[in-house]
């Protein structure tokens, strides 16, 4: 049995270069928390100057610089953008093709994972897999062929276009989630469900669809992130100035010529950037639920 | 209601491998009101049997009629069956009382009298107190009694149940026993019970039938499957401990028959003329544990003790022999002693004889 004592005199023995426990735990937690800090910095720092520049006079958000904001230029008249202009068509443009693509996503994701889940059908495997591949595709790629497709058949400048298009990039990601929530869901809950005289659509109804909670609020967060900050799709689908949203709008602000009032982007860039935080925040417990999978 | 199954198949395709014939050619009556317990070992085709009956799974042959009424092709929602699962299947969010009342709520039943049918059961099942809980929050034994309940309040034409209590601990599985007979008494139908538990089909069945392979061995009262088995299989799967068996040959002198098994003799109370056709042939002798004595080893099979189980009021004792360890039922007292060579003794009345190949029953 060694001692305590003996301990020392072996990690010498053993490599006189070799650091001790205590120093290697020193350097790996300088390293963990530098590298934390560093990257918190690298995307900490423009939402801090997207705050500051929100909330700070205009005519200064040009002319001076300063790391700090000072008490004398602080000013809410930036926010008055919000209801001038293009900007308010903007907002609501953004949150109507949001909230259509949540819906959709949801809707053909809990049908389809529940297919997939519980029917047997011919290379559903391939089928699992080619569904992945709409990933390999940048939304440019996919975005100029559907802009001819779209024009063709009038759904350009349309938003239900828009949703579109956004549903079925969310789709592969929704879909799979759901086929894999489903699965962990006893199937043997649906049967009595049946024998107690439930059809299958309503079963699915009672049975599954309030079981499937988490995996709905991941992919409608999931949607919500893809529809709320997509810009390629937005810029190409609904070029006109009424229909656009807000990705492709503030571009235009700041392309508007001339005079860029960037106190007026920050308030608007500001505004766009709390919803998402507040919806991950209230529903980050049923996120993580969503992407556990649970044991039997 | 009475369930006839008729030379029912099932068979299942696999890609990969050869077809596998779950259920061969089963036929099977259930009368009303009738426990039928369809016991066997797993893989034998009872509970692709059950399904079969629920409407969950369809017979490749055969039909299921109940009464005059063919099912055999009808989806499970029109069948009027209730159903037990293994793992009890409650809806994790729906109260205990949403849970009770769903099929009734299904069959637009309304409210007022779902909660009185529920209350009832409740009050049967003693479960009043916890009408209002998650299920999650409830124990196994009490999940399952709010299962029961479920289609206790449904009033099926026929009552399933997929080894409802293999899940359960032995003490939960004795309490819950005399419950679910209650419950299927009062509800009069026929119950299909799936068990690979030997005692829960002994204790709570009218009628036991014995799977094995896909194909039925015998169906009988529990007292006739244990002390008359048709085959080996069945005679060693019912009753504990195990039947044990031993090779032997059959002799016989002046008309009356005994069969040797190595230098130990046993006269039968059969004549020669009954085993006509296996005198002087092999056989397998069957006896229960209960049924063999200890005594000395010129009397007996020699064996040496290899050691006790004392369970109380009695003891399991396994000796080695040239046959195999053979367990013997002891006296509660019996303590056995590695040094002393013993002989174990066959009760001549209780011995059983099979057929070495084809395992059946010849006396």
């Amino acid at each position: 049995m060694s001692t305590p004592t003996e301990t020392p005199s072996e990690t010498e023995t053993e490599g006189g270069t070799r650091l001790s426990y205590e120093t290697r735990d020193r350097l790996y937690n300088l390293a963990l928390y530098g590298s934390a800090a560093l990257f918190s910095a690298v995307i900490l720092f423009p939402i801090y100057w997207m705050v500051q520049n929100a909330f700070t006079d205009s005519q200064t958000v040009i002319t001076e610089f300063s790391w700090l904001p000072s008490p004398e230029t602080v000013t809410l008249d930036n926010f008055s953008v919000l209801a001038a202009g293009a900007v308010p068509r903007y907002v609501i443009n953004t949150i109507v093709v949001t909230a259509g693509t949540i819906v959709v996503v949801v809707a053909v994701s809990l049908v389809a994972g529940y297919g997939m889940a519980r029917f047997r059908f011919r290379y559903k495997q391939s089928f699992a897999q080619f569904l992945l591949l709409g990933y390999m595709f940048s939304p440019i790629v996919l975005g100029l062929p559907l802009y001819l497709i779209w024009s063709e058949i009038g759904l350009l400048n349309a938003q239900i276009g828009l949703v579109i298009a956004l549903s079925s990039i969310s789709m592969p990601f929704a879909v799979w989630l759901m086929w894999k929530y489903i699965q962990t869901i006893p199937e043997s809950m649906e049967e009595s469900a049946w024998i107690a005289g439930a059809s299958r659509w309503r079963t699915f109804w009672d049975v599954v669809v309030p079981q499937t909670k988490p995996a709905i609020v991941a992919c409608a967060l999931f949607a919500f992130a893809i529809a709320w900050n997509d810009f390629t799709f937005a810029q190409i689908l609904l070029p006109s100035q009424e229909s656009t949203t807000f990705a492709p709008g503030i571009m235009r602000l700041i392309d508007q010529g001339g005079y860029t009032s960037w106190g007026d982007i920050m308030a608007v860039s500001l505004l766009m950037t709390v919803p998402p935080l507040l919806f991950a925040y209230f529903l980050q417990e049923y996120l993580l639920k969503g992407f556990e999978v649970r044991t039997r | 209601m009475t369930v006839h199954i008729d030379n029912m198949t099932r068979v299942f395709d696999s890609p990969n491998a050869d077809r596998i014939v779950a259920v061969d050619e089963l036929s099977l009556t259930i009368e009303d009101g009738e426990f039928l317990t369809l016991v066997g070992p797993s893989g034998c085709g009872k509970t692709t049997t059950l399904r079969c009956v629920a409407g969950l799974d369809t017979p490749t042959a055969g039909t299921i009629r109940v009464d005059d009424r063919d099912v055999t092709e009808l989806p499970p929602q029109q069948r009027d069956v209730a159903l037990l699962f293994q793992d009890i299947a409650l809806y994790p969010h729906m109260s205990v009382r949403e849970n009770m009342e769903y099929g009734l709520k299904i069959a637009g039943v309304p409210e007022d009298e779902r909660r009185e049918h529920v209350a009832e059961a409740a009050a049967l099942l003693q479960i009043g107190d916890q009408l209002d809980k998650m299920p999650a929050s409830l124990s196994g034994g009490q999940q399952q009694r709010v299962a029961l309940g479920r289609s206790l309040v449904r009033d099926p034409s026929v009552f399933l149940f997929d080894e409802p209590m293999s899940d359960l601990d032995a003490k939960l599985k004795r309490e819950l026993r005399p419950v679910v007979q209650r419950i299927t008494d009062e509800i009069g139908c026929p119950v299909l019970y799936v068990t690979h538990d030997q005692e829960e089909a002994m204790t709570m069945s009218d009628r036991i039938a014995i799977m094995d392979d896909g194909e039925l061995q015998q169906a009988g009262s529990p007292k006739e499957v244990y002390s008359e088995p048709t085959n080996d299989f069945v005679g060693e799967f019912i009753g504990q401990p195990a039947m044990e068996f031993f090779d032997a040959r059959v002799e016989s002198a002046n008309g009356t028959a005994a069969v040797s098994m190595g230098n130990h003799t046993v006269s039968l109370p059969a004549t020669a003329a009954e085993l006509e056709g296996y005198v002087d042939s092999p056989v397998r002798v069957g006896v229960r544990p209960q049924q063999i004595g200890i005594g000395d080893p010129a009397a007996g099979i020699e064996a040496e003790h290899v050691l006790d189980e004392p369970l109380g009021d009695e003891t399991h004792s396994i000796f080695e022999t040239e046959f195999g360890d053979v367990t013997v039922v002891t006296h509660a007292d019996f303590d056995g002693d590695g040094d002393t060579d013993y002989g174990l003794v066959l009760d001549e009345s209780a011995t059983q004889l099979f057929d070495p190949d084809s395992g059946v029953r010849i006396h």
